[in-house]
């Protein structure tokens, strides 16, 4: 389904993704976790082209780009096929929650009026927001922000998902409504990459976890392999790092 | 001498046919000047090679130079170019046959593109990354990006400069006189050359203008309450 080979992308003279392959099936869930500056969200950015990669190959689905010199062509065909989800929502300021789900639908998709409406309102209802379908985005809480974000990728109906730490910007007692809708829509089925901080979550709804660090993968595997028997030593590290424990054990 | 209150009503009343010449000058050296400002603004934003030189140096001339410098340049320049074209081109059009309001036009656009492409580089740049990014993601072109996500919001960001500018052109086409075009600062004049009553007639003009750009400041409180329909900003 999605099939990265040996992306490469440097700040100037800093490498921050060292040559990285990641291939994820169709339904999978995968969550990328990893310490800050490790590359996982310029990854994630690379798979839409929001970053350009050095050097590499994408392939989603049948859409497969050479890095390097891609045609702005290519690029589009490529951002077709993904959604993102991003940290700090970027819903559309000038646009109610129901136009922001439409826009992609109407414009892009060339969806007509009537239908692109029922679709989003149907949408919008599933990850509970049916009463804020005229809200501006300046009108509603984090949650229910990056709820509407949520939405908009999911009107898409594109091959892959990508959240970029979907629930970092909120506040605590906003992420468990985030969470939840993230754990509904992957047990439909939907493709899914998530990088997050929340280890909890990265447990309990991915399929599999790769681990990130200095732009590269170090480890990846199933989430009962990963958290309970992890491999490597940095892995172990951070989630040492990242458990209640150490945090008390100063 | 006395002031002459009669003189003023009548001189205002007379001064409402240059009105139209004034609001023509004004919005179409702002329209002009708007297309002028958002390519110019586009080139410098997006780094485009040679375009974007040529931007940052027109911005510079134009804003470093008078108003009333464009007008004079433009009117003693155009005819000389209009011409020699022509002859070039065998066509028998000569310069004679341009009116004169054509040159305010034409100058006055000049000026305000310098200043406009501030404007919407102001409200641009007031745009964050993130919502073209989104538009991106969404799968939109960066015309359609630009076109539905970012120049409504850079519009709404740019109104308070935008409505600054429209005053400030409405009062600089008072300038138009030197291009022996009667807009509302020349039928003043015009309008007292029988009787001597300038400073009446002045009132008068300065009343209208006033009003005018009483106008100009209730449409642009319009528009700013649609806007803050879903932006919220500012420290009030």
């Amino acid at each position: 389904m999605i099939d990265l080979k040996q992306i490469r992308k440097s700040f100037g003279r800093h490498e921050v993704l060292k040559g990285i392959d990641l291939t994820v099936e169709k339904g999978e869930v995968v969550a990328i976790l990893g310490p800050s500056g490790s590359g996982k969200t310029t990854l994630l950015r690379c798979i839409n082209y929001l970053e350009r990669p050095g050097s590499g190959q994408i392939r989603i689905g049948d859409c497969e780009v050479e890095c390097g010199q891609p045609s702005k062509k290519d690029i589009h065909r490529l951002r077709g096929r993904s959604a993102m989800v991003f940290q700090q929502y970027h819903l559309f300021r000038h646009k109610t929650a129901l136009q922001n789900v439409m826009e992609g639908l109407v414009i892009v998709r060339k969806t007509p009026k009537e239908e692109a409406r029922r679709i989003s309102a149907e949408l919008l209802e599933k990850v509970g927001l049916g009463a804020k379908l005229d809200a501006y985005p300046s009108q509603l809480s984090g949650g229910q922000q990056q709820r509407v974000g949520i939405a908009r990728a999911l009107a898409l109906n594109p091959d892959v998902i990508l959240f970029d730490e979907p629930t970092s910007a909120l506040d605590p007692e906003l992420v468990g409504e985030v969470l939840a809708v993230i754990r509904k829509i992957a047990r439909e089925g939907i493709t899914m990459i998530i990088v997050t901080h929340e280890m909890a979550f990265a447990q309990d709804v991915a399929s599999r976890i790769v681990f990130m660090d200095d732009g590269a993968v170090v480890e990846e595997g199933t989430a009962a392999e990963f958290f309970r028997s992890p491999r490597e030593e940095r892995t172990r590290q951070f989630l040492k790092r990242m458990t209640p424990e150490g945090v008390y054990n100063i | 001498m006395k002031l002459d209150p009669a003189f003023i009503a009548e001189a205002f009343v007379k001064l409402l046919a240059a009105i139209p010449t004034t609001l023509e000058i004004t919005f179409v050296s702002i329209g002009c000047g708007l297309i002028l400002g958002i390519v110019t603004a586009l080139a410098r934003i997006y780094r485009v090679p040679v375009l974007r030189e040529l931007s940052s140096a027109y911005v510079t001339f134009i804003r470093g130079t008078p108003m009333l410098t464009h007008l004079l340049i433009v009117m003693f320049g155009l005819p000389i170019a209009i011409d020699a074209l022509s002859e070039a081109l065998g066509i028998s059009f000569r310069s004679v046959q341009v009116p004169m309001i054509g040159f305010a036009y034409v100058a006055f656009s000049i000026t305000a593109g310098a200043y406009m492409s501030e404007v919407v580089r102001s409200g641009l740049l007031a745009v964050s990354r993130g919502q073209i990014e989104a538009a991106y993601a969404v799968g939109m072109t960066t015309w359609q990006a630009l076109r539905r996500i970012v120049f409504p919001q850079a519009f709404a960001a740019a109104l308070p400069n935008l409505s600054n500018s429209t005053i400030g052109m409405l009062h600089g086409s008072t300038l138009a006189f030197t291009a022996s075009v009667v807009e509302i600062n020349a039928k003043a004049q015009i309008v007292a050359s029988t009787n001597w009553k300038f400073f009446e007639s002045y009132i008068a003009a300065a009343l209208i203008f006033w009003g005018l750009t009483i106008v100009i400041e209730r449409l642009t409180a319009l528009l700013e309450k649609r806007v803050a329909r879903y932006d919220k900003g500012g420290v009030a």
